[in-house]
C-alpha cells in the first residue's frame, strides 16, 4: 500500500491510497469516485509518462508521498457542427459579390471613364435592370433598327456580369461627354423596351426617368399665354453667379426667355417660359449645367462654380398645381409614418434618420428585391406599383462626377449608393467605399470630383 | 573624499572608457618631440624621473591647499596616459614592468580614494591587470566601480569583456551585493557562480529573490541540497524558479488595473470609427478573417483565463452557437484555435490542462493538433514536476497525421525551452533521421530541438539536424522550410560566439543552395545579443551583394544586423541608421527583411522614427514590404496599447480591407498592439536591458525567420509559428512582495532611465518620474525606485516580482 497525493485541476487530493498489487484501473476506479471523471477520460501524469491501465506498479516508480497529476474532465466532448459554416473563401464568384457588399467596377477600356460612371450610376436603378431582363436579345421589332438593339443587348449583358462578378468586367460590347451618354443610352433603351413592353402599356424608361413638363409660355409685351408639355429625360440645373444651391438652380433651369416670332405683335418678342413639372419619375436626373460653349474662345468651358445639392431633395416647389394635389396626401401619410418613427426613437440624429429612410423605402418596395425575383414573377413589377405613390421626396442615389478643369479633359467617376446603404465610388475598375459626408464634398468650387449628374430615387408610401 | 569631487566632476563625467583613454592619452603629447627621443633614451632614467614626479604630486595632494589638488590630480592623469604607453612599449620589447607596476598601484590607490574610479579603471585595463582593483575597492567606491566596469564591458572586444565582468562580479561578492553578482553570472552564463551564490548566501529571503530572477530569466536551474539544505525551504524555491507564481502575480496586476474584462477581436479593431470603410458585408464568415479573429482574441486575452470566443463556450453548458468558434476556422485553422485556448490560459497549467482535455476526445487531426500545442503554450516558460508536457505530448510524435506531429513536436519544444531535456532530445532526435518524414515535420523538429537545447552548444543535435540538411533532395533546399532547419541548428549556439566555428566549418560543405543561407543564420544567432561591430559589419557586407537567382541568405543577413545590435542603445541606433539606407539602396529581398530587422531592434519599444519608417513600409508597392512593415509595427508596439500604433492599423485595416492577405497581417499586427490588454512585454531583454533572456530571443527570432517568406509559412497552413512568440510573452509589472510572498503595494517612483555611469556623487537614476502604488507597470525604458523608506528591496533592480523587507531603521514621523 502506498499513499500519494493526487492534484486535479486546482484541488488536490491528499492521502489516496494505492493498492500495488491491483492493477492501475483500479486506481482510476478510486479517483472516479474522487472526481467523477470516468477512468477512461482520466489522464495521469508520473514523471515522464502516463499511467496505463495495465501498468505494473513496480515498475512505474511510484514513491509514498508523491504527487501525481490528474488531467481530465467529464465535459462533453467537441464535435463538430453538422453544418459547418461556409466561408467566402469557397463560394464560387458569383454570390461573393454579396459578401463584398457592392458590385463590380468596369475596366477603362481608353478614354471609356465617362460611359464607366455613366453606367454604374444606371445599374443602380433595379427596375432599369429588369426591364432590361424582360428585353429578349433574340427578339428584335421592326421599330428599333440594328445599332439601338445591339446597344440594348448589350447593356443588358453588362448590366448582368455587374451582378455576377466582384472583380472588375470590361464593357467589351460598348461606344465623349457623361450626359450625352447618358441621354443617349436612356434614350436607345426606352426606344427599344418601349417596343418590347407595349403590352403593358407603358414605357418602362420613361416611367423610371422621364419628367414630365407643363410650361406656360407668357409673352410681356403682347400678353400672350399658351402651355406646351414636354418630357424630359433629366431636369437642368443652370449655374449662375446667384445660384449657390440646387434649388435655386432647378429654379432658373426651369425658366427660361426665348425669342420668338408673336402673331399678334408680328415680330419677334421675347417670352418667358416658365415650366413646372406635371409628372414626376421614380427616379429624378438632375444636370448640372457645367459646361458650356465660350463664343470668345470657341471652347467648351466648364464652371467650377460650387452648388450644394442635398442628399435628400424636395420638389414640392417645382411641381404644378395639378400634381401638388395628387402629392398632398401622399406627402402627409409620409410626414405621419416618418413623425410615428421619430417619435419612438427619441434619440433619431440626423445620421440614423436618413439610414433609417433608406430602410424603409428598401422595405416598402418590393421592386427593390434583386433581379431574380422579379424575373421569376415578372408581373409583380407592376401590379404593387399601383399602390405605391410617389411624394415628391427623393433621397440621392447616385452622382456622376467629373474632374478636371475643361470640358474636353478630366476624369469622370460614379459614385452610388448600394442597397445596404454604403457608397462606393467606382473609379473605372476600382470601387472604393466611401463615406456619406464625402458625398456631399462633391459640389465643385475647387479641383476636387464635382457633380455632373446628380441621380435621386423617389421615395414612396403605400396606400 | 568631498574637495576632490568637483574636478572628478569635469573630468570624469564621459561614461565611455575608449573615449576616456584618447584623452588621457591626448594630454602628455603636448610635447610630441620628447615622446620620440623616449625611445632612446635609458629607460630606467626616465622611470626614476617619473617616480620623483609622483612623489611631488602625492605631497602635493595631501596639502591642504584644494587648488593644487586640482593640479595633482590632473598631472595624475598625465602620468597615467605616459604609464599606460610605456606599458604597451615594454609589452613589445619584453622586458620587467615591476617598476611600472610600482607607480601603478600608488595611481590607482589615489584614484580609488579620490572618487576617480573611472580613470583607476582605465589606467588598470591599460596594464592588464584588473585584479589589483579588488583590493582598492571599498564599500564607498565599489558600487560606482562595478557600473563603470559592467557598463565598459559592452565596448571592449574579445575576452576582455569577459574579464572585466569576472572583477565586477568578485568585488559584488565580496561586498555581498548578491542581486548584481547572480545578474552578472547570468550575463556571462557561469551556472558555476550562480551555484555559488546559492552556497554562500544564507539568507531565504535573498535566495526567493535569487529564484525569481532565474524565473524571469527563463533558464532551467536545479537546485540540490548542498544549495539549500533544508527541504521545505527548497520545495519553496523550486516552487518560485518554476514561475507558477507568474499567472497569480499577473492575474493580480490585472484586477489592480482592472482590465479583466475579456476583449473580443471586435474591440481591438474598433471598426465603428472607420464609418463607411468597416470590413465587408459581415454577412459570410470568411476563413481568414476568423483566422485572424483567433490570433488578435488568444494575444489580447492572454493568461487572463477567460474571453469571449474560446472559453466563453465551456461556461455556457447549452453550446449553441458559441461552441462552434472553434468551427469556425478551416481545417489547420482548427489547430491555431484549439491552440490558442492555450495562450488565453498561459501559465495555468491545471486550469489550462483541464479545459484543453475536452479537445483530445475530438476525430477531427486539426483539433488534436491544436490541443496538443496548447498544452506546449500552456506550460511554456513554467516548470510542473509531474511533467504534464512531456507526458501527454510524447505519445503524439510517432503518430501518423503529420499536423498532429506537428502540434505535438512544437508543444514540447515550447514547454521545454532552454531545459536541455535528455528525454526529449532522445524522443526528437530519431525524426530528424527519418528520410520518410515530410519536410514540414524535420523542419519543427529542428526548431523544436532548437529551442530545447538554446545555446547550449549540443554536440549530438548539431550533428543530428546536420545530417537532416544534408539529406534533403536537391528540389526540398528551395523550400522555405527547409530553412528553418538551419535556423534550428543555429539555435543551438545562440550567443555563444566562437563555438558556432566548427559548425560554421561543417556548413561550408552543404548545397550551395543553402550553404550561404545557413552561413549567415549561424553567424547571426552566434552573435545575437552582442553587438559586435565587426559582424554588423560582416552582414552590411553581405547585403551589398547582387545576387543571383534563388539565394536567400540576405534575409538572415539583415536580420542578423538587428540581432547583433540589439545589445546597447548606441549600437541599435546606428544598426537603425543602417537599415535605413539598406531601404535605399538595397535590392527588394533586402527590402523585405528590413521592418522585420527594425522590428526586432524596437520590439515592445515604439520608437517614433522608427514607427514612421514602418508606417511609410506599410504602403509599399511591394507587397510583402508591407506586411513585412505591418508585422513589424505590430511588435514594436507589442504589449503596449500604443494608440497611435492602434490608429495607424486601424486607418491599414480600411485601405486593405480589399486584400485578405494583408488584411491579416494587419489584424495580426493589432493583436499584437494590444498583446495581454497592454500588460504583456515581447522584450528579451530585462534587469534594466542588461540581461538578454535566451529563449525569449529564440521564440522572436524563430517567427521573424518565418515571416522572411509570408506566402509560404504565415498566409500558408504554418501560422501557428505566430504563437513562437509566446517564449518571449512576459508582464512587463514591478510586483512588489512581502517576506510572505504575499503582495504588498508600497509607492514607486517610475520614471525614464538616466545613465549615471561615471557620474560624480549619487545623480538621480530617473528623470520625469510619477509616483503609483504597486503593482504597477513599466514601459521600455522606465526604471522605478521604491518611494518609501519603509521597507528595502531584496533586489536594486525593481522590476517582475522583487521581495521587500522591512527596514528596521525606519521611524514613522507621527
Amino acid at each position: 500500500m502506498l499513499t500519494v497525493s493526487v492534484k486535479w485541476q486546482k484541488e488536490l487530493f491528499p492521502k489516496v491510497e494505492i493498492d500495488t498489487s491491483q492493477p492501475p484501473y483500479l486506481f482510476k476506479c478510486q479517483l472516479y469516485d474522487l472526481t467523477g471523471v470516468p477512468p477512461e477520460r482520466q489522464k495521469i501524469m508520473v514523471k515522464g509518462g502516463l499511467l496505463k491501465d495495465d501498468a505494473d506498479w513496480a515498475k512505474v516508480g511510484v514513491k509514498e508521498g508523491q504527487k501525481l497529476m490528474m488531467m481530465g474532465t467529464a465535459d462533453e466532448v467537441i464535435k463538430a457542427p453538422e453544418k459547418g459554416p461556409v466561408f467566402a473563401e469557397d463560394m464560387p464568384e458569383e454570390e461573393q459579390v454579396v459578401a463584398v457588399g457592392h458590385s463590380a467596377g468596369l475596366v477603362n477600356l481608353g478614354n471609356t471613364c465617362y460611359m464607366n460612371s455613366t453606367i454604374q450610376c444606371l445599374h443602380f436603378a433595379p427596375e432599369l435592370k429588369s426591364a432590361l431582363i424582360k428585353y429578349l436579345p433574340s427578339v428584335r421589332s421592326n421599330e428599333v433598327d440594328l445599332s439601338t438593339h445591339q446597344l440594348t443587348v448589350a447593356t443588358r449583358e453588362l448590366f448582368n456580369e455587374l451582378d455576377k462578378n466582384v472583380k472588375p468586367v470590361a464593357p467589351m460590347r460598348f461606344l465623349t461627354d457623361a450626359e450625352e451618354c447618358w441621354t443617349q443610352l436612356l434614350y436607345t433603351l426606352s426606344l427599344s423596351l418601349k417596343s418590347t413592353s407595349s403590352s403593358e402599356g407603358a414605357d418602362a424608361v420613361k416611367r423610371l426617368f422621364g419628367i414630365d413638363l407643363v410650361s406656360r409660355v407668357h409673352c410681356a409685351e403682347s400678353g400672350e399665354e399658351s402651355t406646351e408639355s414636354e418630357s424630359v429625360y433629366s431636369l437642368k440645373c443652370h449655374i449662375s453667379q446667384e445660384v449657390n444651391h440646387l434649388h435655386e438652380g432647378l429654379k432658373h433651369g426651369l425658366k427660361s426667355e426665348l425669342e420668338k416670332a408673336s402673331p399678334s405683335l408680328g415680330r419677334s418678342a421675347i417670352y418667358t417660359k416658365d415650366s413646372r413639372i406635371n409628372d414626376l419619375p421614380r427616379y429624378l436626373t438632375v444636370q448640372f449645367v457645367r459646361f458650356f460653349w465660350k463664343r470668345e474662345t470657341n471652347q467648351k468651358a466648364k464652371i467650377l462654380r460650387k452648388v450644394d445639392y442635398p442628399l435628400e431633395l424636395d420638389v414640392h416647389d417645382f411641381c404644378s398645381d395639378d400634381l401638388r394635389k395628387r402629392l398632398e396626401v401622399p406627402r402627409r401619410v409620409l410626414r405621419d409614418e416618418e413623425g410615428k418613427k421619430l417619435g419612438l426613437k427619441t434619440s433619431g440624429s440626423s445620421s440614423t434618420s436618413t439610414t433609417k429612410d433608406i430602410k424603409m423605402t428598401d422595405a416598402e418596395e418590393p421592386l427593390n428585391v434583386r433581379e431574380e425575383s422579379s424575373k421569376s414573377e415578372p408581373e409583380q413589377g407592376t401590379t404593387p406599383e399601383k399602390e405605391q405613390h410617389l411624394t415628391g421626396i427623393y433621397d440621392l442615389v447616385a452622382v456622376l462626377t467629373h474632374k478636371g478643369r475643361s470640358a474636353d479633359s478630366g476624369h469622370y467617376v460614379a459614385w452610388v449608393k448600394q442597397e445596404n446603404g454604403k457608397w462606393i465610388q467606382f473609379d473605372d475598375d476600382n470601387p472604393i467605399p466611401q463615406r456619406e459626408e464625402d458625398i456631399i464634398r462633391l459640389s465643385g468650387g475647387g479641383d476636387w470630383h464635382m457633380a455632373y449628374i446628380c441621380m435621386y430615387k423617389a421615395r414612396c408610401v403605400s396606400m | 573624499m568631498a574637495p576632490a569631487e568637483s574636478n572628478n566632476g569635469t573630468g570624469g563625467i564621459a561614461g565611455d572608457g575608449v573615449a576616456k583613454d584618447q584623452a588621457s592619452v591626448k594630454v602628455p603629447s603636448k610635447d610630441p618631440k620628447k615622446k620620440d627621443e623616449k625611445k632612446d633614451e635609458d629607460l630606467s632614467e626616465e622611470d626614476l624621473a617619473l617616480k620623483q614626479q609622483l612623489e611631488l604630486y602625492v605631497e602635493r595632494v595631501q596639502d591642504s591647499d584644494p587648488g593644487l589638488q586640482k593640479v595633482a590630480l590632473e598631472s595624475m592623469r598625465n602620468l597615467a596616459g605616459e604609464i599606460a604607453q610605456e606599458y604597451g612599449k615594454r609589452q613589445v620589447e619584453e622586458t620587467s614592468i615591476d617598476d611600472l607596476m610600482d607607480l601603478v598601484v600608488q595611481i590607482v590607490a589615489f584614484h580609488m580614494k579620490h572618487n576617480a574610479e573611472p580613470e583607476a579603471v582605465d589606467l588598470l585595463m591599460e596594464v592588464e591587470d584588473l585584479d589589483l582593483l579588488v583590493e582598492h575597492v571599498d564599500s564607498t567606491n565599489y558600487k560606482r566601480t562595478c557600473l563603470y566596469l559592467t557598463s565598459s564591458a559592452k565596448y571592449l572586444p574579445g575576452p576582455d569583456d569577459m574579464l572585466v565582468l569576472d572583477i565586477a562580479h568578485t568585488i559584488y561578492m565580496k561586498f555581498e551585493e548578491y542581486p548584481r553578482a547572480l545578474q552578472i553570472a547570468l550575463y556571462l552564463d557561469n551556472m558555476q557562480y550562480v551555484k555559488q551564490l546559492f552556497t554562500t548566501c544564507n539568507d531565504l529571503k535573498k535566495k526567493q529573490q535569487f529564484c525569481f530572477i532565474l524565473a524571469r530569466h527563463g533558464i532551467t536551474f536545479e537546485l540540490d541540497e548542498e544549495m539549500c539544505a533544508d527541504d521545505e525551504e527548497r520545495e519553496a524555491l523550486l516552487e518560485i524558479i518554476s514561475n507558477s507564481k507568474l499567472n497569480e502575480g499577473y492575474l493580480a496586476l490585472a484586477r489592480d488595473i482592472e482590465v479583466m474584462e475579456p476583449k473580443s477581436p471586435d474591440d481591438i479593431y474598433k471598426a465603428h470609427l472607420l464609418d463607411g470603410r468597416g470590413s465587408g458585408g459581415g454577412t459570410v464568415d470568411s476563413a481568414r478573417q476568423n483566422l485572424a479573429a483567433t490570433f488578435v482574441n488568444a494575444f489580447v486575452n492572454a493568461g487572463f483565463g477567460q474571453d469571449k470566443l474560446m472559453t466563453a463556450s465551456s461556461e455556457t453548458s447549452t453550446g449553441g452557437s458559441s461552441t462552434s468558434w472553434l468551427f469556425k476556422n478551416k481545417e489547420h485553422g482548427k489547430a491555431s484555435a484549439a491552440a490558442s485556448l492555450g495562450m488565453i490560459l498561459l501559465w495555468d497549467v491545471d486550469s489550462g490542462l483541464a479545459q484543453l482535455d475536452k479537445y483530445f476526445h475530438s476525430t477531427d487531426t486539426h483539433v488534436i493538433a491544436g490541443a496538443l500545442l496548447g498544452v506546449g503554450i500552456v506550460n511554456c516558460n513554467v516548470q510542473n514536476d509531474c511533467d504534464p508536457a512531456l507526458a501527454l505530448l510524447a505519445d503524439y510524435i510517432d503518430k501518423e497525421d503529420p499536423s498532429t506531429r506537428i502540434g505535438a513536436i512544437m508543444g514540447l519544444g515550447l514547454a521545454y525551452a532552454g531545459s536541455q531535456n535528455e528525454q526529449i532530445r532522445s524522443k526528437l532526435t530519431p525524426i530528424l533521421g527519418d528520410s520518410k518524414d515530410s519536410l514540414d515535420v524535420i523542419a519543427f523538429t529542428a526548431i523544436a530541438l532548437g529551442l530545447v537545447y538554446v545555446g547550449s552548444c549540443n554536440e549530438e543535435v548539431a550533428q543530428a539536424i546536420i545530417f537532416a540538411l544534408m539529406d534533403r533532395s536537391e528540389s526540398e533546399f528551395g523550400e522555405p522550410l527547409t530553412r528553418l532547419l538551419s535556423l534550428g541548428l543555429g539555435l543551438l549556439y545562440l550567443g555563444k560566439q566562437e563555438n558556432v566555428e566548427a559548425t560554421l566549418e561543417v556548413s561550408k560543405t552543404f548545397n550551395e543552395k543553402i550553404r550561404k543561407h545557413c552561413d549567415m543564420t549561424l553567424l547571426s544567432c552566434a552573435y545575437a545579443g552582442t553587438g559586435n561591430v565587426l559582424k554588423v559589419q560582416h552582414f552590411l557586407g553581405q547585403c551589398a551583394n547582387h545576387l543571383e537567382k534563388g539565394e536567400t541568405y540576405q534575409g538572415p543577413a539583415v536580420l542578423g544586423i538587428a540581432m547583433v545590435a540589439m545589445a546597447e542603445e548606441l549600437g541599435l541606433e546606428m544598426a537603425i541608421r543602417s537599415l535605413e539606407h539598406l531601404l535605399q539602396y538595397g535590392e527588394q529581398n533586402i527590402r523585405r527583411a528590413v521592418p522585420l530587422a527594425l522590428g526586432l531592434l524596437c520590439v515592445s519599444n515604439p520608437k517614433v522614427n522608427v514607427m514612421d519608417t514602418l508606417s511609410r513600409l506599410s504602403h509599399d508597392t511591394d507587397t510583402e514590404v508591407a506586411m513585412a512593415a505591418i508585422i513589424a509595427l505590430g511588435l514594436i508596439g507589442a504589449g503596449t496599447n500604443n494608440a497611435r500604433i492602434a490608429g495607424m492599423l486601424r486607418n491599414l485595416s480600411s485601405y486593405y480591407y480589399k486584400d485578405a492577405s494583408l488584411l491579416f497581417c494587419v489584424r495580426i499586427a493589432q493583436g499584437l498592439v494590444h498583446m495581454g490588454k497592454g500588460l504583456l512585454t515581447l522584450s528579451p531583454y530585462h534587469s534594466e536591458r542588461f540581461l538578454l533572456s535566451p529563449t525569449a530571443l529564440a521564440g522572436l527570432v524563430t517567427m521573424l525567420h518565418a515571416c522572411l517568406d509570408m506566402k509560404a509559412i504565415i498566409l500558408g497552413k504554418y501560422h501557428y509559428v505566430l504563437y513562437f512568440l509566446v517564449l518571449a510573452m512576459q508582464p512587463r509589472m514591478l510586483m512588489t512582495v512581502d517576506e510572505n510572498l504575499k503582495p504588498l503595494s508600497v509607492p514607486v517612483r517610475v520614471g525614464q532611465a538616466v545613465d549615471v555611469v561615471g557620474q560624480a556623487g549619487r545623480p538621480k537614476t530617473i528623470t520625469g518620474f510619477q509616483t503609483h502604488s504597486t503593482p504597477v507597470l513599466l514601459s521600455a525604458g522606465d526604471r522605478a525606485e521604491l518611494a518609501t523608506e519603509k521597507y528595502i528591496p531584496l533586489s536594486p533592480i525593481l522590476e517582475g516580482f522583487v521581495i521587500l523587507k522591512e527596514n528596521p531603521e525606519y521611524r514613522d514621523e507621527q
